[in-house]
Protein backbone atom coordinates (compact mmCIF):
# COMPACT_ATOMS: atom_id res chain seq x y z
CA UNK A 1 0.00 0.00 0.00
CA UNK A 2 2.57 2.66 0.87
CA UNK A 3 4.69 1.24 -2.14
CA UNK A 4 2.45 1.80 -4.29
CA UNK A 5 1.71 5.22 -2.80
CA UNK A 6 4.97 6.36 -3.46
CA UNK A 7 5.34 4.97 -6.40
CA UNK A 8 2.05 6.97 -7.75
CA UNK A 9 3.80 10.25 -6.08
CA UNK A 10 7.29 9.29 -7.67
CA UNK A 11 4.91 9.09 -11.41
CA UNK A 12 3.43 11.96 -10.78
CA UNK A 13 6.76 13.94 -9.92
CA UNK A 14 8.16 12.52 -13.61
CA UNK A 15 4.98 14.11 -15.62
CA UNK A 16 5.25 16.99 -13.27
CA UNK A 17 9.13 17.56 -14.58
CA UNK A 18 8.32 16.77 -18.06
CA UNK A 19 5.73 18.96 -18.02
CA UNK A 20 8.24 21.89 -16.97
CA UNK A 21 10.49 20.91 -19.30
CA UNK A 22 8.49 21.06 -22.02
CA UNK A 23 7.11 24.25 -21.50
CA UNK A 24 10.11 26.23 -20.90
CA UNK A 25 11.45 25.02 -23.80
CA UNK A 26 8.43 25.99 -25.42
CA UNK A 27 8.83 29.83 -23.68
CA UNK A 28 12.63 29.69 -24.89
CA UNK A 29 11.80 28.54 -28.26
CA UNK A 30 11.77 32.02 -29.86
CA UNK A 31 14.43 33.14 -28.10
CA UNK A 32 16.44 30.61 -29.41
CA UNK A 33 15.31 31.62 -33.21
CA UNK A 34 16.79 35.21 -32.59
CA UNK A 35 19.87 34.00 -31.41
CA UNK A 36 20.46 30.89 -34.31
CA UNK A 37 19.15 33.12 -36.69
CA UNK A 38 21.39 36.55 -36.26
CA UNK A 39 24.47 34.38 -37.95
CA UNK A 40 23.13 33.58 -41.20
CA UNK A 41 22.30 34.96 -44.99
CA UNK A 42 18.75 35.42 -45.40
CA UNK A 43 18.48 32.67 -47.89
CA UNK A 44 19.36 30.56 -45.61
CA UNK A 45 17.07 31.70 -42.55
CA UNK A 46 14.11 31.11 -44.94
CA UNK A 47 15.50 27.39 -45.98
CA UNK A 48 16.31 26.24 -42.35
CA UNK A 49 15.22 28.64 -39.39
CA UNK A 50 16.00 26.46 -36.94
CA UNK A 51 18.99 25.10 -38.00
CA UNK A 52 22.61 26.91 -37.30
CA UNK A 53 25.23 25.23 -39.62
CA UNK A 54 28.25 26.48 -38.54
CA UNK A 55 30.87 26.29 -42.13
CA UNK A 56 28.28 29.07 -42.87
CA UNK A 57 27.76 30.84 -39.97
CA UNK A 58 28.99 34.54 -40.00
CA UNK A 59 29.05 37.57 -37.77
CA UNK A 60 28.76 39.63 -40.61
CA UNK A 61 25.14 40.87 -39.95
CA UNK A 62 25.90 41.13 -36.68
CA UNK A 63 28.69 43.98 -37.47
CA UNK A 64 26.51 45.57 -39.84
CA UNK A 65 23.89 45.86 -37.41
CA UNK A 66 26.32 47.21 -34.59
CA UNK A 67 27.05 49.83 -37.35
CA UNK A 68 23.42 50.89 -38.45
CA UNK A 69 23.23 54.31 -38.12
CA UNK A 70 19.64 53.99 -37.64
CA UNK A 71 20.57 51.79 -34.14
CA UNK A 72 23.90 53.38 -32.70
CA UNK A 73 24.11 50.64 -29.93
CA UNK A 74 26.73 51.95 -27.55
CA UNK A 75 25.21 55.37 -27.60
CA UNK A 76 21.53 53.48 -27.40
CA UNK A 77 22.91 51.81 -24.24
CA UNK A 78 24.18 54.75 -23.05
CA UNK A 79 21.28 56.79 -23.86
CA UNK A 80 19.07 54.17 -22.03
CA UNK A 81 21.04 53.69 -19.07
CA UNK A 82 20.99 57.39 -17.89
CA UNK A 83 17.61 57.48 -17.99
CA UNK A 84 17.12 54.56 -15.81
CA UNK A 85 19.90 56.27 -13.05
CA UNK A 86 18.42 59.45 -14.07
CA UNK A 87 14.94 58.93 -13.78
CA UNK A 88 15.31 56.67 -10.26
CA UNK A 89 17.05 59.20 -8.80
CA UNK A 90 14.69 61.70 -9.22
CA UNK A 91 11.75 59.30 -8.81
CA UNK A 92 13.13 57.89 -5.65
CA UNK A 93 14.70 61.14 -4.33
CA UNK A 94 11.20 63.22 -4.20
CA UNK A 95 9.30 60.30 -2.86
CA UNK A 96 11.25 59.49 0.07
CA UNK A 97 11.05 62.77 1.92
CA UNK A 98 7.22 62.78 0.77
CA UNK A 99 6.43 59.72 1.74
CA UNK A 100 8.15 60.13 5.18
CA UNK A 101 5.94 63.15 5.87
CA UNK A 102 2.60 61.73 4.61
CA UNK A 103 3.53 58.19 6.77
CA UNK A 104 4.43 60.67 9.87
CA UNK A 105 1.61 62.52 9.97
CA UNK A 106 -1.58 60.86 10.79
CA UNK A 107 -3.88 63.44 9.52
CA UNK A 108 -6.86 63.49 7.44
CA UNK A 109 -4.84 66.46 5.10
CA UNK A 110 -1.92 63.89 4.34
CA UNK A 111 -4.29 60.91 4.24
CA UNK A 112 -5.83 62.72 0.96
CA UNK A 113 -2.57 63.63 -0.45
CA UNK A 114 -1.70 60.18 0.01
CA UNK A 115 -4.82 59.37 -1.96
CA UNK A 116 -4.36 61.78 -4.59
CA UNK A 117 -0.31 60.33 -5.33
CA UNK A 118 -1.86 56.63 -5.58
CA UNK A 119 -4.40 57.78 -8.43
CA UNK A 120 -1.77 58.22 -10.90
CA UNK A 121 -1.69 54.65 -10.28
CA UNK A 122 -4.28 53.99 -12.51
CA UNK A 123 -3.53 56.25 -15.64
CA UNK A 124 -1.71 54.67 -18.26
CA UNK A 125 1.47 56.79 -18.72
CA UNK A 126 1.71 56.29 -22.48
CA UNK A 127 -2.01 57.71 -22.47
CA UNK A 128 -1.49 60.61 -20.35
CA UNK A 129 2.00 61.52 -23.08
CA UNK A 130 -0.29 63.08 -25.63
CA UNK A 131 -1.55 66.21 -23.30
CA UNK A 132 1.76 65.83 -21.43
CA UNK A 133 3.60 66.80 -24.68
CA UNK A 134 1.86 70.06 -24.53
CA UNK A 135 3.01 70.77 -20.53
CA UNK A 136 6.60 70.20 -21.83
CA UNK A 137 6.53 72.49 -24.98
CA UNK A 138 5.19 75.29 -22.50
CA UNK A 139 8.23 74.64 -20.50
CA UNK A 140 10.71 74.61 -23.43
CA UNK A 141 11.30 71.20 -22.26
CA UNK A 142 9.99 69.41 -25.38
CA UNK A 143 12.85 67.20 -27.33
CA UNK A 144 15.25 67.14 -24.40
CA UNK A 145 16.71 64.46 -22.23
CA UNK A 146 15.86 66.46 -19.06
CA UNK A 147 11.75 66.99 -20.71
CA UNK A 148 12.05 62.77 -21.36
CA UNK A 149 13.28 62.40 -17.86
CA UNK A 150 10.96 64.60 -15.79
CA UNK A 151 8.00 62.39 -17.30
CA UNK A 152 9.01 59.31 -16.93
CA UNK A 153 9.80 60.26 -13.24
CA UNK A 154 6.22 61.40 -12.82
CA UNK A 155 4.76 58.25 -14.31
CA UNK A 156 7.00 56.48 -11.77
CA UNK A 157 6.37 58.86 -8.20
CA UNK A 158 2.86 57.13 -7.43
CA UNK A 159 3.68 53.46 -7.09
CA UNK A 160 6.85 54.20 -5.76
CA UNK A 161 6.05 56.69 -3.12
CA UNK A 162 3.37 54.29 -2.24
CA UNK A 163 5.26 51.52 -1.11
CA UNK A 164 7.25 53.83 0.65
CA UNK A 165 4.45 55.00 2.75
CA UNK A 166 3.40 51.40 3.40
CA UNK A 167 7.23 50.67 4.55
CA UNK A 168 7.70 53.84 6.61
CA UNK A 169 4.87 53.26 8.55
CA UNK A 170 6.37 49.85 9.59
CA UNK A 171 9.28 51.20 10.87
CA UNK A 172 9.13 52.29 14.62
CA UNK A 173 8.15 55.95 15.41
CA UNK A 174 10.41 55.74 18.32
CA UNK A 175 13.21 55.75 16.57
CA UNK A 176 13.50 59.05 14.46
CA UNK A 177 11.39 60.53 17.95
CA UNK A 178 14.39 59.93 19.86
CA UNK A 179 17.18 61.53 17.08
CA UNK A 180 14.54 64.41 17.08
CA UNK A 181 14.83 64.74 21.16
CA UNK A 182 18.78 64.61 20.56
CA UNK A 183 18.46 67.90 18.38
CA UNK A 184 18.75 66.42 14.72
CA UNK A 185 16.76 67.90 12.25
CA UNK A 186 14.04 66.33 10.43
CA UNK A 187 16.43 66.30 7.29
CA UNK A 188 19.24 64.49 9.31
CA UNK A 189 16.32 62.29 10.83
CA UNK A 190 15.24 61.57 7.49
CA UNK A 191 18.36 60.86 5.36
CA UNK A 192 20.63 59.92 8.28
CA UNK A 193 18.48 57.39 9.67
CA UNK A 194 14.94 56.42 8.05
CA UNK A 195 16.28 56.06 4.76
CA UNK A 196 19.38 53.90 5.53
CA UNK A 197 16.30 51.49 6.45
CA UNK A 198 14.52 51.30 3.69
CA UNK A 199 17.33 49.94 1.61
CA UNK A 200 15.23 46.91 0.67
CA UNK A 201 11.91 48.98 -0.74
CA UNK A 202 14.01 51.53 -2.28
CA UNK A 203 15.70 48.36 -3.65
CA UNK A 204 12.52 46.87 -5.25
CA UNK A 205 11.44 50.02 -6.37
CA UNK A 206 14.86 50.38 -8.24
CA UNK A 207 14.08 47.80 -10.20
CA UNK A 208 10.57 48.09 -11.18
CA UNK A 209 11.46 51.13 -12.06
CA UNK A 210 14.31 50.78 -13.97
CA UNK A 211 12.99 48.15 -15.86
CA UNK A 212 9.78 50.33 -17.18
CA UNK A 213 12.45 53.16 -18.12
CA UNK A 214 14.11 50.65 -20.12
CA UNK A 215 11.75 49.23 -21.79
CA UNK A 216 9.64 51.84 -22.60
CA UNK A 217 9.45 53.06 -26.11
CA UNK A 218 6.49 55.87 -26.64
CA UNK A 219 8.15 58.16 -24.05
CA UNK A 220 11.22 58.85 -25.68
CA UNK A 221 9.83 58.25 -29.31
CA UNK A 222 7.01 60.89 -29.06
CA UNK A 223 9.35 63.83 -26.15
CA UNK A 224 12.30 63.52 -27.98
CA UNK A 225 10.97 63.30 -31.25
CA UNK A 226 12.07 60.46 -34.40
CA UNK A 227 14.48 62.13 -35.77
CA UNK A 228 16.24 63.20 -32.22
CA UNK A 229 20.19 63.03 -32.04
CA UNK A 230 19.32 60.67 -28.58
CA UNK A 231 18.29 57.03 -29.35
CA UNK A 232 17.45 54.53 -26.76
CA UNK A 233 17.15 51.05 -27.19
CA UNK A 234 13.91 51.04 -28.33
CA UNK A 235 13.84 53.34 -30.47
CA UNK A 236 17.01 52.84 -31.79
CA UNK A 237 15.27 49.01 -32.67
CA UNK A 238 12.36 50.91 -34.17
CA UNK A 239 14.16 52.87 -36.22
CA UNK A 240 16.43 50.04 -37.67
CA UNK A 241 13.45 47.33 -38.12
CA UNK A 242 9.94 49.37 -38.39
CA UNK A 243 10.54 49.39 -41.96
CA UNK A 244 12.68 46.44 -42.90
CA UNK A 245 10.45 43.52 -40.78
CA UNK A 246 10.97 40.76 -43.41
CA UNK A 247 14.43 41.93 -43.71
CA UNK A 248 16.20 38.70 -41.31
CA UNK A 249 19.30 40.09 -42.09
CA UNK A 250 18.59 42.94 -40.12
CA UNK A 251 15.74 42.07 -37.51
CA UNK A 252 17.39 39.38 -36.27
CA UNK A 253 20.65 40.47 -35.16
CA UNK A 254 19.29 44.00 -34.17
CA UNK A 255 16.87 41.69 -31.86
CA UNK A 256 19.92 39.87 -30.34
CA UNK A 257 22.10 42.75 -29.47
CA UNK A 258 18.85 44.90 -28.13
CA UNK A 259 18.45 41.54 -25.90
CA UNK A 260 21.29 40.23 -24.86
CA UNK A 261 22.53 42.89 -22.19
CA UNK A 262 19.08 42.88 -20.31
CA UNK A 263 19.00 39.56 -20.13
CA UNK A 264 22.45 38.96 -18.95
CA UNK A 265 21.75 41.63 -16.32
CA UNK A 266 18.44 39.17 -15.47
CA UNK A 267 20.26 35.93 -15.24
CA UNK A 268 22.66 37.51 -12.45
CA UNK A 269 19.20 39.23 -11.14
CA UNK A 270 16.57 37.07 -11.27
CA UNK A 271 16.24 36.41 -7.52
CA UNK A 272 15.78 40.02 -6.94
CA UNK A 273 13.93 41.12 -9.98
CA UNK A 274 11.07 38.46 -9.16
CA UNK A 275 10.94 39.09 -5.17
CA UNK A 276 11.30 42.58 -6.14
CA UNK A 277 8.15 42.19 -8.10
CA UNK A 278 6.09 40.05 -5.66
CA UNK A 279 7.25 42.55 -2.41
CA UNK A 280 5.70 45.63 -4.76
CA UNK A 281 2.86 43.71 -5.44
CA UNK A 282 1.83 42.68 -1.83
CA UNK A 283 2.48 46.29 -0.77
CA UNK A 284 0.33 47.42 -3.61
CA UNK B 1 5.12 81.86 28.43
CA UNK B 2 7.89 82.52 26.38
CA UNK B 3 8.84 78.91 26.10
CA UNK B 4 5.88 77.92 25.16
CA UNK B 5 5.68 80.66 22.53
CA UNK B 6 8.91 79.03 21.39
CA UNK B 7 7.35 75.43 21.37
CA UNK B 8 4.53 76.69 19.05
CA UNK B 9 7.34 78.34 16.80
CA UNK B 10 8.89 74.73 16.71
CA UNK B 11 5.57 72.74 16.25
CA UNK B 12 4.86 75.54 13.02
CA UNK B 13 8.03 75.28 11.89
CA UNK B 14 7.94 71.38 12.27
CA UNK B 15 4.23 72.16 9.75
CA UNK B 16 6.04 74.28 7.36
CA UNK B 17 9.23 71.71 7.12
CA UNK B 18 6.73 68.93 6.34
CA UNK B 19 4.40 70.57 3.72
CA UNK B 20 7.85 71.57 2.45
CA UNK B 21 9.06 68.06 1.77
CA UNK B 22 6.36 67.57 0.03
CA UNK B 23 6.75 70.02 -2.49
CA UNK B 24 9.25 68.72 -5.18
CA UNK B 25 7.35 64.99 -5.56
CA UNK B 26 4.10 67.04 -6.37
CA UNK B 27 5.51 69.80 -8.32
CA UNK B 28 6.79 66.99 -10.81
CA UNK B 29 3.53 64.68 -10.22
CA UNK B 30 1.15 67.76 -10.74
CA UNK B 31 2.91 69.33 -13.36
CA UNK B 32 3.20 66.06 -15.73
CA UNK B 33 0.02 64.02 -14.93
CA UNK B 34 -2.23 66.01 -13.28
CA UNK B 35 -2.04 69.13 -15.41
CA UNK B 36 -1.95 67.14 -18.33
CA UNK B 37 -5.16 65.04 -17.28
CA UNK B 38 -6.89 68.67 -17.16
CA UNK B 39 -5.23 69.81 -20.52
CA UNK B 40 -6.57 66.33 -21.48
CA UNK B 41 -10.42 66.85 -20.23
CA UNK B 42 -10.24 70.73 -21.79
CA UNK B 43 -8.90 69.39 -25.00
CA UNK B 44 -11.56 66.56 -25.36
CA UNK B 45 -14.35 69.80 -25.68
CA UNK B 46 -12.29 71.35 -28.66
CA UNK B 47 -11.33 70.65 -32.15
CA UNK B 48 -7.69 72.08 -31.48
CA UNK B 49 -5.41 70.17 -34.03
CA UNK B 50 -1.97 70.69 -31.74
CA UNK B 51 -0.63 73.58 -34.08
CA UNK B 52 0.26 76.01 -31.17
CA UNK B 53 -0.70 78.94 -34.37
CA UNK B 54 -4.66 77.64 -33.60
CA UNK B 55 -6.23 78.55 -30.06
CA UNK B 56 -8.17 75.47 -29.26
CA UNK B 57 -11.93 76.05 -30.54
CA UNK B 58 -14.98 75.03 -28.03
CA UNK B 59 -16.72 72.57 -29.91
CA UNK B 60 -18.84 71.10 -26.38
CA UNK B 61 -19.62 67.26 -26.93
CA UNK B 62 -18.76 66.97 -30.32
CA UNK B 63 -15.39 64.87 -30.06
CA UNK B 64 -17.30 62.57 -27.35
CA UNK B 65 -20.32 61.71 -29.81
CA UNK B 66 -18.15 61.31 -32.39
CA UNK B 67 -16.58 58.43 -30.82
CA UNK B 68 -20.22 57.03 -29.64
CA UNK B 69 -21.76 57.59 -33.00
CA UNK B 70 -18.57 56.40 -34.83
CA UNK B 71 -19.26 57.06 -38.28
CA UNK B 72 -16.04 56.09 -40.04
CA UNK B 73 -16.38 52.57 -37.83
CA UNK B 74 -12.65 53.40 -36.43
CA UNK B 75 -13.15 53.19 -33.03
CA UNK B 76 -15.60 50.83 -32.37
CA UNK B 77 -13.55 48.18 -33.49
CA UNK B 78 -10.71 49.48 -31.62
CA UNK B 79 -13.27 49.39 -28.74
CA UNK B 80 -13.74 45.78 -29.63
CA UNK B 81 -10.42 44.60 -30.03
CA UNK B 82 -9.53 45.77 -26.70
CA UNK B 83 -11.93 44.78 -24.92
CA UNK B 84 -11.43 41.06 -26.35
CA UNK B 85 -7.88 41.69 -25.62
CA UNK B 86 -8.55 42.55 -22.06
CA UNK B 87 -11.45 39.88 -21.24
CA UNK B 88 -9.70 36.62 -22.94
CA UNK B 89 -6.02 37.99 -22.43
CA UNK B 90 -6.48 38.97 -19.01
CA UNK B 91 -8.67 34.93 -17.66
CA UNK B 92 -5.87 33.27 -20.21
CA UNK B 93 -2.95 34.91 -18.39
CA UNK B 94 -4.84 34.10 -14.66
CA UNK B 95 -5.44 30.53 -15.51
CA UNK B 96 -2.09 29.84 -17.09
CA UNK B 97 -0.10 31.67 -14.47
CA UNK B 98 -2.19 29.94 -11.48
CA UNK B 99 -1.33 26.36 -13.04
CA UNK B 100 2.08 27.42 -13.62
CA UNK B 101 2.31 28.48 -10.09
CA UNK B 102 0.83 25.15 -8.25
CA UNK B 103 3.40 23.48 -10.83
CA UNK B 104 6.16 25.07 -9.82
CA UNK B 105 5.18 25.52 -6.57
CA UNK B 106 7.84 23.75 -4.48
CA UNK B 107 11.26 25.41 -4.68
CA UNK B 108 14.42 23.00 -6.76
CA UNK B 109 16.91 24.54 -8.47
CA UNK B 110 15.41 22.94 -11.36
CA UNK B 111 11.87 24.97 -10.72
CA UNK B 112 13.51 27.98 -9.72
CA UNK B 113 15.31 27.70 -13.87
CA UNK B 114 11.65 27.27 -14.97
CA UNK B 115 10.23 30.10 -13.28
CA UNK B 116 13.06 32.10 -14.53
CA UNK B 117 12.51 31.27 -18.45
CA UNK B 118 8.55 32.30 -17.73
CA UNK B 119 9.60 35.29 -16.61
CA UNK B 120 12.35 36.41 -19.00
CA UNK B 121 9.67 38.13 -21.90
CA UNK B 122 8.66 40.31 -19.10
CA UNK B 123 11.98 41.85 -19.15
CA UNK B 124 12.15 42.26 -22.65
CA UNK B 125 10.33 45.89 -24.00
CA UNK B 126 6.79 45.22 -25.73
CA UNK B 127 7.68 46.62 -29.13
CA UNK B 128 10.64 43.88 -29.21
CA UNK B 129 8.51 41.39 -28.23
CA UNK B 130 6.15 42.36 -30.96
CA UNK B 131 9.59 42.41 -33.64
CA UNK B 132 10.57 38.91 -32.54
CA UNK B 133 7.03 37.33 -33.17
CA UNK B 134 6.35 39.26 -36.26
CA UNK B 135 9.99 37.26 -37.46
CA UNK B 136 8.68 34.00 -35.73
CA UNK B 137 4.95 33.65 -37.27
CA UNK B 138 5.01 36.30 -40.12
CA UNK B 139 4.09 35.05 -43.38
CA UNK B 140 7.99 34.65 -44.19
CA UNK B 141 8.60 34.02 -40.76
CA UNK B 142 10.39 30.74 -38.91
CA UNK B 143 7.55 29.04 -38.88
CA UNK B 144 5.85 29.27 -42.02
CA UNK B 145 8.93 28.42 -43.54
CA UNK B 146 9.00 25.53 -41.30
CA UNK B 147 5.54 24.39 -42.55
CA UNK B 148 6.33 25.29 -46.30
CA UNK B 149 9.98 23.16 -46.06
CA UNK B 150 7.78 20.27 -45.01
CA UNK B 151 5.40 20.25 -48.01
CA UNK B 152 2.18 21.76 -46.15
CA UNK B 153 0.21 25.16 -46.32
CA UNK B 154 1.05 27.96 -44.65
CA UNK B 155 -1.14 29.62 -41.69
CA UNK B 156 -2.07 32.94 -41.78
CA UNK B 157 -1.18 33.87 -37.88
CA UNK B 158 -0.97 37.83 -38.95
CA UNK B 159 -2.25 37.54 -42.08
CA UNK B 160 -6.12 37.21 -41.61
CA UNK B 161 -7.64 39.52 -39.36
CA UNK B 162 -9.03 37.03 -36.55
CA UNK B 163 -5.96 35.07 -37.00
CA UNK B 164 -3.89 38.07 -36.20
CA UNK B 165 -6.17 39.20 -33.35
CA UNK B 166 -5.70 34.96 -31.67
CA UNK B 167 -2.22 35.75 -32.08
CA UNK B 168 -1.61 38.66 -30.66
CA UNK B 169 -3.28 38.10 -27.83
CA UNK B 170 -1.56 34.69 -27.70
CA UNK B 171 1.41 36.88 -27.71
CA UNK B 172 0.54 39.21 -25.29
CA UNK B 173 0.18 36.51 -23.08
CA UNK B 174 3.37 34.49 -23.33
CA UNK B 175 4.55 37.99 -22.32
CA UNK B 176 2.52 39.15 -19.44
CA UNK B 177 2.37 35.35 -17.93
CA UNK B 178 5.83 35.44 -15.91
CA UNK B 179 4.93 38.62 -13.39
CA UNK B 180 1.26 37.15 -12.80
CA UNK B 181 3.17 33.93 -12.22
CA UNK B 182 5.69 35.64 -9.79
CA UNK B 183 2.20 37.23 -7.65
CA UNK B 184 1.16 33.40 -7.37
CA UNK B 185 3.91 32.19 -5.97
CA UNK B 186 4.09 34.67 -3.78
CA UNK B 187 0.09 34.17 -2.95
CA UNK B 188 1.03 30.10 -2.27
CA UNK B 189 3.56 30.94 -0.01
CA UNK B 190 0.72 32.79 1.87
CA UNK B 191 -1.91 29.82 1.91
CA UNK B 192 -1.97 28.55 5.77
CA UNK B 193 -0.32 24.92 4.92
CA UNK B 194 -1.69 23.12 8.71
CA UNK B 195 -4.98 23.67 6.75
CA UNK B 196 -4.01 22.19 3.69
CA UNK B 197 -2.39 19.57 5.73
CA UNK B 198 -5.55 18.93 7.43
CA UNK B 199 -7.46 18.88 4.91
CA UNK B 200 -5.47 16.05 3.32
CA UNK B 201 -5.50 13.88 6.73
CA UNK B 202 -9.04 14.39 6.71
CA UNK B 203 -9.00 12.50 3.12
CA UNK B 204 -9.46 15.32 0.63
CA UNK B 205 -8.31 15.17 -2.83
CA UNK B 206 -6.13 17.50 -4.71
CA UNK B 207 -9.37 19.06 -6.00
CA UNK B 208 -10.72 19.35 -2.86
CA UNK B 209 -8.14 20.54 -1.39
CA UNK B 210 -7.91 23.03 -3.78
CA UNK B 211 -11.28 24.42 -3.89
CA UNK B 212 -11.54 24.31 0.05
CA UNK B 213 -8.38 26.30 0.87
CA UNK B 214 -6.26 27.16 -1.32
CA UNK B 215 -8.20 29.06 -4.08
CA UNK B 216 -10.34 30.89 -1.16
CA UNK B 217 -7.01 31.55 0.60
CA UNK B 218 -5.57 32.76 -2.86
CA UNK B 219 -8.45 35.39 -3.06
CA UNK B 220 -6.07 38.59 -2.04
CA UNK B 221 -3.43 37.88 -5.15
CA UNK B 222 -6.64 37.27 -7.17
CA UNK B 223 -7.58 40.72 -6.71
CA UNK B 224 -4.53 41.96 -7.35
CA UNK B 225 -3.30 39.64 -10.42
CA UNK B 226 -7.26 40.78 -12.29
CA UNK B 227 -6.36 44.38 -11.86
CA UNK B 228 -2.76 44.55 -12.84
CA UNK B 229 -3.44 42.51 -15.61
CA UNK B 230 -6.81 44.14 -17.00
CA UNK B 231 -5.17 47.30 -16.33
CA UNK B 232 -1.98 46.32 -18.31
CA UNK B 233 -4.22 45.00 -21.34
CA UNK B 234 -6.33 48.03 -21.73
CA UNK B 235 -3.32 49.98 -22.76
CA UNK B 236 -1.82 47.29 -25.10
CA UNK B 237 0.18 49.64 -27.69
CA UNK B 238 3.88 48.66 -28.44
CA UNK B 239 3.53 44.78 -29.07
CA UNK B 240 0.72 46.09 -31.59
CA UNK B 241 3.25 48.14 -33.45
CA UNK B 242 5.55 45.40 -33.68
CA UNK B 243 3.62 42.54 -34.02
CA UNK B 244 0.92 43.43 -36.76
CA UNK B 245 1.31 47.71 -37.12
CA UNK B 246 -2.65 47.43 -36.35
CA UNK B 247 -3.41 44.76 -39.45
CA UNK B 248 -4.34 43.45 -41.39
CA UNK B 249 -6.61 46.46 -42.06
CA UNK B 250 -7.76 47.51 -38.67
CA UNK B 251 -8.14 44.15 -37.19
CA UNK B 252 -5.69 44.76 -34.42
CA UNK B 253 -5.99 48.40 -33.31
CA UNK B 254 -6.31 48.88 -29.83
CA UNK B 255 -7.64 51.62 -28.12
CA UNK B 256 -4.17 52.98 -27.56
CA UNK B 257 -3.35 52.64 -30.55
CA UNK B 258 -6.06 54.39 -32.13
CA UNK B 259 -5.11 57.43 -29.65
CA UNK B 260 -1.42 57.43 -30.66
CA UNK B 261 -1.17 56.19 -34.39
CA UNK B 262 -4.33 57.31 -35.45
CA UNK B 263 -5.58 60.46 -33.93
CA UNK B 264 -3.09 61.88 -32.57
CA UNK B 265 -0.46 60.86 -35.57
CA UNK B 266 -3.02 62.63 -37.61
CA UNK B 267 -3.49 65.40 -35.17
CA UNK B 268 -6.91 65.46 -34.01
CA UNK B 269 -5.53 66.01 -30.51
CA UNK B 270 -9.47 67.33 -29.53
CA UNK B 271 -10.18 63.81 -30.51
CA UNK B 272 -7.15 62.09 -28.86
CA UNK B 273 -7.63 63.83 -25.75
CA UNK B 274 -11.29 62.40 -25.50
CA UNK B 275 -10.63 59.30 -26.56
CA UNK B 276 -7.51 59.22 -23.51
CA UNK B 277 -10.27 60.70 -20.95
CA UNK B 278 -12.63 57.88 -21.74
CA UNK B 279 -9.81 55.40 -21.12
CA UNK B 280 -8.65 56.67 -18.17
CA UNK B 281 -12.07 56.59 -16.80
CA UNK B 282 -12.57 53.47 -18.21
CA UNK B 283 -9.50 51.97 -16.48
CA UNK B 284 -10.24 53.77 -13.25
CA UNK B 285 -13.94 52.07 -13.15
CA UNK B 286 -13.19 48.73 -14.17
CA UNK B 287 -10.32 49.00 -11.33
CA UNK B 288 -12.65 50.04 -8.26
CA UNK B 289 -15.42 47.59 -9.65
CA UNK B 290 -13.14 44.80 -9.50
CA UNK B 291 -11.62 45.52 -6.19
CA UNK B 292 -15.35 46.32 -4.95
CA UNK B 293 -16.53 42.76 -6.15
CA UNK B 294 -13.49 40.88 -5.04
CA UNK B 295 -13.68 41.89 -1.33
CA UNK B 296 -16.23 39.51 -0.36
CA UNK B 297 -13.73 36.65 -1.46
CA UNK B 298 -10.91 38.32 0.32
CA UNK B 299 -12.89 38.75 3.36
CA UNK B 300 -13.55 34.88 3.01
CA UNK B 301 -9.65 34.49 2.83
CA UNK B 302 -9.33 36.68 6.05
CA UNK B 303 -11.81 33.83 7.80
CA UNK B 304 -9.24 30.90 6.90
CA UNK B 305 -6.21 32.42 8.14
Amino acid sequence: MSQSGSRTARSRATVRNVAIAVLSVAMLVPLYIVVVNAFKPQQEILLSPLGLDLGTATTQFLQDAWTNPNFPVVSGYAVTLFLVVACNVVAIGVSVPTAYVIARTPTVLFRVLLMFFVAGMFIPAQIILVPAIFVLKALHLMGTLPGLVLFMSSTMIPFTLFIFTGFIRMLPRSLDEAAAIDGASQQRVLWRIVFPLMKPIVATAFILNALSAWNDFVSPQLILGPGSSFRTITTGVYAAVSSYTTNYEIVFPTLLLAVVPILLIFVLMQRHVMSGLSAGAVKG
Amino acid sequence: MARARAARVLVRRGALGRGLMTVPAALIYIGLMVVPVGYAVYYSFTSYNGIPSQTPEWVGLENYTRIFADPTGDMHSSLAVTGLIAVVGAFAVNVIALGLALLLRRTTPFTAFARAVMFYPHVLSALIVGFLWQAVLGPQGAVNNLLEGSGRSTLPFLSDPDWALATMIAVIVWAQLGVQLVLYLAGLQAVPADLQEAATLDGAGRVKVFQHVTWPALAPTVTVTIVTSVLSLLKVYEVVLGLTNGGPGDATQTWAYEILAVSFANNKVGLACAQAVLLIVVAGVLSFTIIALRRRAEEGAEALS
